[in-house]
């Protein structure tokens, strides 16, 4: 792929970084952007938090959006309305029914459209990339994103963050959004992040609202963390899985 | 390696080149009257017309490139025979996908493709499969399997419709896909390409590519 490589562009030496994600120079080891996915159920919110991390974070970083959409680009034409990014930087890619497929076991309709974006603005700092909303078992490949966010919702039911699975389970951040509804949907928030935070080890769980501050800094905080990682080189993408984790003593 | 197995592997939906975001045109011509007992027509119109086209492009950019030379006028004869814009771009963006896979698995594959910028998916796959080694009659056949196959298992997400039945239609097309390949696999020159375009497809690509409702890219 020698004239779409990642690698191509050049950005200034690393500065130290520092506590709120930063436009500052900023090179990874990598050479490129951090890209982020966010993936989960339809309906849980992935759209309005990635409308939210623009809003909060195109004053300091350079942004764009992929948007996987399953019959429209009802996603990207949201994100751009919203104002929060010029709308050249949010490309939909349809997935022909597959969004499964194409988040994970043939990433190249996003991996190219991420490139793309990433050789059009070349100082670019993170790359969102939102899957088609799929089922638990959805998760990125870790050749296609960094790390990743799996979104769930207080009205998709309390139980489900106990149920588990690959991405509640093991992706980089689980969200918990729509805490505001809980009394509406008679869920309990504590309770729900509690039981996720059981199923995910050490791995950070924010239970998110749109109408509260401290948690949209906690998911700002979040992403400044992964952006320092990634920037420091140490940030290795991990796979949630399709499965439950097992382990071999062997190499396939 | 065997030849056969090359082939195998790249006629696999399984590859991962995008193509499960094509239709070849099929959502379109659905959304715009075609019926599913339309669709042996439509497969049969198509092997005569747009993926004559892209066969004969494929075999001369194969040949061309064997000989040591560049594909850039094959490429700009592709262009020439392909003259809607959402067909160009979507052939060009398949191309850039088939690039992506094949810089991993064979990168000096590429070098004829060196400094061409969005080469055809028919210029591309015809200098890959000239590197693999593959015979022309087997790349005109692959191009050609594989838009029946495009078309058929894009028609079972567009519309109700038992998957044998899909089957049947590729089956029934494989004759027609030989007849292709027989036609295009003795080119050598970019001017011997094909040149038969198929207007209603391509008004149909192009009324594609500005819906905002859409399963397939293209």
């Amino acid at each position: 792929m020698p004239d779409h490589s990642p690698d191509s562009h050049t950005a200034a030496p690393s500065a130290a970084p520092s506590a709120a994600p930063s436009a500052a120079p900023s090179a990874s080891p990598s050479g490129r952007p951090l890209r982020v996915g966010v993936c989960g159920p339809v309906g849980t919110g992935k759209s309005s938090i990635i409308a939210t991390l623009c809003r909060e974070l195109a004053p300091t970083l350079e942004l764009a959006v992929v948007t996987n959409d399953i019959y429209t680009d009802e996603d990207a034409r949201f994100l751009r309305s919203a104002g929060v990014l010029d709308a050249q930087r949010i490309r939909a890619v349809e997935t022909g029914a597959c969004p499964h497929t194409a988040i994970r076991d043939d990433i190249t309709a996003n991996l190219l459209t991420v490139e793309e974006l990433e050789e059009e603005y070349p100082a670019l700092d993170l790359v969102l990339v939102e899957s088609g909303g799929d089922n638990l078992t959805a998760t990125f490949s870790p050749a296609l994103v960094d790390a990743q966010i799996f979104v769930l919702d207080v009205a998709g039911g309390g139980d489900v963050a106990r149920k588990g699975g690959p991405g509640i389970e093991r992706a980089d951040l689980l969200v918990v959004n729509k805490t505001d509804l809980a009394p509406y949907v008679g869920v309990d928030v504590a309770r729900m992040i509690s039981d996720a935070s059981a199923v995910r080890s050490t791995r950070p769980v924010i239970g998110l609202s749109r109408t509260d501050r401290a948690s949209i800094a906690d998911l700002l905080a979040w992403v400044s963390t992964t952006l320092d990682r990634h920037r420091s080189g140490v940030l290795v993408p991990q796979d949630p899985g399709p499965m439950a984790r097992h382990v071999h003593a062997h190499q396939h | 390696m065997h030849h056969e197995l090359l082939v195998m592997l790249l006629a696999d939906s399984r590859l991962p080149v995008a193509g499960h975001t094509q239709s070849g045109t099929v959502e379109a011509a659905l959304a715009h009257g075609l019926t599913t007992h339309d669709v042996p027509a439509y497969l049969q119109t198509r092997l005569r017309s747009v993926t004559l086209v892209e066969a004969g492009t494929a075999v001369v950019a194969r040949h061309v490139t064997r000989a040591g030379g560049r594909p850039d006028d094959v490429d700009r004869a592709w262009a020439a025979r392909t003259p809607s814009p959402a067909l160009r771009q979507a052939s060009r963006g398949q191309g850039r996908a088939l690039k992506h896979l094949a810089g991993k698995l064979w990168p000096e594959a590429l070098v004829p493709l060196v400094g061409l910028a969005a080469p055809s998916r028919a210029t591309v796959l015809g200098t890959v499969a000239g590197h693999l080694g593959l015979g022309p009659g087997s790349l005109a056949r692959l191009i050609g399997y594989d838009d029946v196959q495009t078309v058929c298992s894009a028609v079972l997400k567009l519309a109700p419709l038992d998957p044998a039945v899909a089957s049947g239609w590729v089956a029934a097309a494989l004759p027609e896909v030989a007849a292709l390949a027989d036609q295009v696999a003795d080119l050598t020159v970019p001017d011997r390409i094909p040149a038969v375009g198929c207007p209603q497809i391509e008004v149909w690509a192009e009324a594609h590519a500005v819906t905002s409702r859409r399963l397939f890219r293209a």
